[in-house]
């Protein structure tokens, strides 16, 4: 079985490409997340191999919920997803841990090349 | 250039935009050092600006630049040491290298070399402050210490890293723990959007592996232009294996161009070192030392005009674009999904209303763009203000004044499109105060006045209007002598003219010549043409005030933006007009008992007010409408009111503003055109009309 993904962005459409890309390549997307809150909470119960995480979203944004996911599994694998101009926040999220970060709009490729590299 | 596979005016202009954000900084602390004095902090933020400036424009290639940024720098490490004094002679002379720099700039923004800037003078009197500063007899028939410089240094060549202190301290470690130091050079993927943070992945990655002493281009502090970072070299130690390095590099998007190793005493000891040139060590007098450093503002005005091709944005409105954009992809998707529906014989009711669902979505996205794009126009005016200081300091110097200035509402954001247009007018404005308006110290004392004069400015957002206003408490304009200089020159009316009308003078192009100007105690040179950017150009106002003896203040109105605004469509008989809603004080209706006819003026007369009364149909020049009231909009600009007697008012619209042909506006009434969406022409009207005489 492939490696489980959560995919945690605001957009519903976005997570629609996400998950049909991810299927696609024959990973399982065991869950889907609107905002920051949910995310923590769905990495809690789910345990995702990988969690795909939008920087700027309502409520609780990405870099946040990084943290909480982190507090939770210092060994969580985390790829942001960000758009252009993101730059210091990508910086920030890297030192605090996560494998890679892509930026929208990204190629499917490009997404999963950074995820099959993070998985390894 | 330096950097290999890149794109050269790409490059350029990222060096420029960075370098020109480094220079106008330097500015600033120069000021506020010789102002306060050399706090250590203070210091430490000048040294860091000269530093990165050298480093940049090192990479860049420029040598001429970097050499005198580099010669600045010493003199700064050795204040901050305590090791000279930052007196009067080396602040000149560090003001003297900033306008060089200044000069520099602009020279490699018109796409010219720095080498053509005369720099040697300034370097070789830069080079001399350490003996200025030393205890006497020390220096005398010593030889000249000829500092040494450092080559440019491009990641590409495979030339060794110019170290600091802190960094070669870290090498010597890392050689006392035996382990080997190396050369890696990586390459970012072309197709990457944010290199610096996927060259931080890299960097984040080695730290387990390694200790990375240098990165060129720099991994510490605030980053550079991102496409810098398409290829970047890392000087790191490392007590692990080549292979071991290499693997922690092997992030994705991510190439390893090279790794070697690099032998510690080459490297410690520095590349091989450039010297100043034969007559750098043949210094002249030390007496010359006031001639050639006169500080100028006008290093900095060369550079103004300077083209500007790409833009700062903060990133902020950046992403807020980026999620309407991808509103905009779903709502899309949608409408493609109704008309198929729809083509497929679906019911009609439901997808119409659906459809008009979306309609609204995508009305909001559009707005939000919109506004998002002209929040991305804005920027603060502290890009225009921070030039004053040293205009200020610069001017009272030459006139031995003494003037203390204040600059409020830096933070106020204008239109990017009238900065440059903006810059001139206030420049000549404050030119103006100091060199006319304050009067010298020992006129003050006389005249009962505090030695220092003042001189504010002070930007703020009032309405749809920035307001800008610059005063000084110098000696004002004397009215009566306008009054008669304008009945000497046979101006009509002049006698009666009320104080407003007669200020409004100054702003007439020939009204005022240079000897008038002085006699008026000097203001309106120029003020015509401050009048002609401001009215037309900026499609604003000015306006003057003053007091005989106790000072003057020039206030500027201008539109907040220039290219979209929200409007009142009215018509007036067949034409149809626009009026900025920043000009509509009201809409109101007026009944014929309420308006007062004096002498082939009108006006209305309501609750004790007397408001002239002006009609849209007159205005453009046809006959008047026979009715027992009238709809009519009260115009604001600036203190005054206009009643405007319209034949209907239409709507609210945001309209996009286009230049109105000279042709069609012989009466100067209109402050642009606009095409509605239905193709008809709407004249935007210019409000400002109601404060001329002839209307």
């Amino acid at each position: 079985m492939g490696a489980k993904i959560l995919i945690v962005d605001d957009l519903s459409f976005m997570r629609m490409i996400q998950k049909e890309i991810l299927s696609q390549r024959g990973y399982v997307v065991v869950g889907e997340a609107s905002n920051g809150l949910e995310a923590v909470e769905k990495y809690r119960s789910l345990r995702p191999d990988l969690v795909l995480l939008d920087i700027t979203m309502p409520q609780m944004n990405g870099l946040e919920a990084m943290r909480k996911i982190f507090s939770i599994d210092p060994q969580a694998r985390v790829i942001m997803c960000s758009a252009l101009g993101q730059q210091n926040l990508i910086v920030e999220a890297i030192r605090a841990g996560v494998k890679d970060f892509i930026v929208k709009p990204f190629k499917p490729e490009r997404m999963l090349s950074a995820i099959e590299k993070a998985l390894k | 250039m330096a950097v290999a596979g890149m794109d050269e005016e790409k490059l350029r202009s990222a060096f420029l935009e960075e370098a020109e954000d480094l220079y106008g900084k330097l500015g600033e602390s120069l000021l506020s050092l010789e102002q306060n004095g050399g706090g250590r902090e203070l210091l430490n933020e000048t040294f860091r600006l000269i530093h990165s400036l050298k480093s940049e424009s090192a990479l860049m290639g420029f040598a001429k630049l970097s050499e005198l940024a580099h010669a600045m720098e010493d003199v700064f490490g050795l204040a901050r040491d305590g090791r000279v004094p930052l007196d009067r002679q080396v602040m000149d002379i560090m003001f003297a290298g900033a306008d060089l720099i200044g000069e520099m700039m602009g020279a490699v923004s018109r796409g010219e070399s720095d080498e053509g800037v005369r720099t040697e003078e300034v370097v070789r009197r830069l080079a001399r402050v350490p003996q200025q500063g030393a205890p006497e007899g020390a220096p005398g028939g010593s030889p000249e210490r000829v500092p040494v410089r450092e080559s440019p240094q491009t990641p590409a060549d495979g030339g060794l890293p110019v170290l600091d202190e802190f960094e070669k301290r870290q090498l010597e470690e890392a050689l006392d723990r035996g382990e080997g130091l190396y050369r890696l050079a990586i390459r970012v993927d072309e197709g990457e959007p944010m290199k610096f943070p996927r060259v931080f992945l890299v960097f984040n990655a080695l730290e387990e592996e390694a200790n990375v002493v240098k990165a060129v281009p720099p991994m510490d502090g605030e980053p550079l232009e991102d496409a810098l970072y398409g290829e970047t070299v890392l000087y790191l130690t490392t007590g692990g294996s080549e292979a071991a390095v290499t693997q922690a590099a092997c992030v994705d998007q991510v190439t390893v161009l090279s790794i070697e190793r690099l032998d510690y005493r080459a490297v410690l000891e520095g590349p091989p070192a450039r010297g100043g040139g034969p007559d750098a060590a043949l210094a002249g007098a030390p007496g010359e030392a006031g001639a050639g450093a006169q500080p100028s503002a006008e290093g900095q005005q060369k550079r103004a005009g300077a083209e500007k091709t790409s833009i700062r944005v903060d990133t902020r409105k950046l992403d807020d674009l980026w999620r309407l954009i991808a509103e905009l992809v779903t709502r899309k998707s949608r409408v493609a999904r109704l008309s198929e529906k729809m083509t497929r014989g679906g019911d009609v009711h439901e997808a119409s209303e659906e459809l008009a669902e979306t309609f609204d979505a995508l009305d909001k996205i559009a707005g939000g763009m919109q506004q998002t794009m002209v929040d991305t126009r804005m920027i603060p005016i502290a890009i225009i203000f921070s030039k004053f200081p040293r205009l200020v300091r610069d001017l009272s110097r030459k006139l031995g004044k003494s003037i203390e200035l204040s600059i409020r509402g830096e933070e106020t954001e204008i239109d990017r499109g009238i900065v440059e247009a903006l810059s001139d007018p206030l420049t000549h404005i404050i030119r103006n105060s100091i060199d006319h308006g304050i009067e010298s110290p020992e006129e003050r004392l006389r005249r009962g006045k505090p030695a220092r004069g003042r001189v504010s400015i002070e930007a703020r957002q009032q309405g749809g209007n920035i307001v800008i206003e610059i005063a000084d408490d110098g000696r004002g304009i004397d009215v009566a002598r306008i009054r008669e200089k304008a009945v000497a020159e046979g101006i009509e009316g002049a006698a009666a003219m009320g104080d407003a009308a007669l200020l409004e003078l100054v702003f007439r192009p020939g009204f005022s010549t240079r000897e008038v100007v002085t006699d008026l105690s000097g203001r309106g040179v120029g003020m015509d043409v401050v009048a002609t950017r401001v009215r037309g150009e900026l499609k604003g106002d000015v306006v003057l005030a003053t007091e005989n003896g106790r000072g003057t203040r020039v206030t500027l109105l201008l539109p907040l933006t220039l290219t979209i605004i929200n409007a009142l469509l009215v018509r007036g008989d067949s034409q149809l007009c626009a009026i900025p809603l920043t000009d509509v004080d009201s809409t109101v209706k007026v009944l014929n008992t309420e308006i007062r006819a004096d002498d082939g003026r009108e006006a209305w007369v309501y609750r004790n007010e007397e408001i002239p009364l002006h009609r849209l149909g007159a205005l453009f020049g046809r006959g008047r409408r026979r009715a027992e009231e009238h709809f009519a909009v009260i115009l604001r600009h600036g203190d005054r009111k206009g009643c405007l007697i319209v034949d209907e008012l239409i709507e609210e619209q945001e309209i996009v503003i286009k230049p109105v042909d000279d042709l069609l506006n012989h009466r100067r009434l209109f402050s642009g055109v606009s095409l509605l969406e239905d193709g008809r022409l709407v004249f935007i009207l210019d409000a400002s009309f109601i404060r001329r005489e002839d209307f």
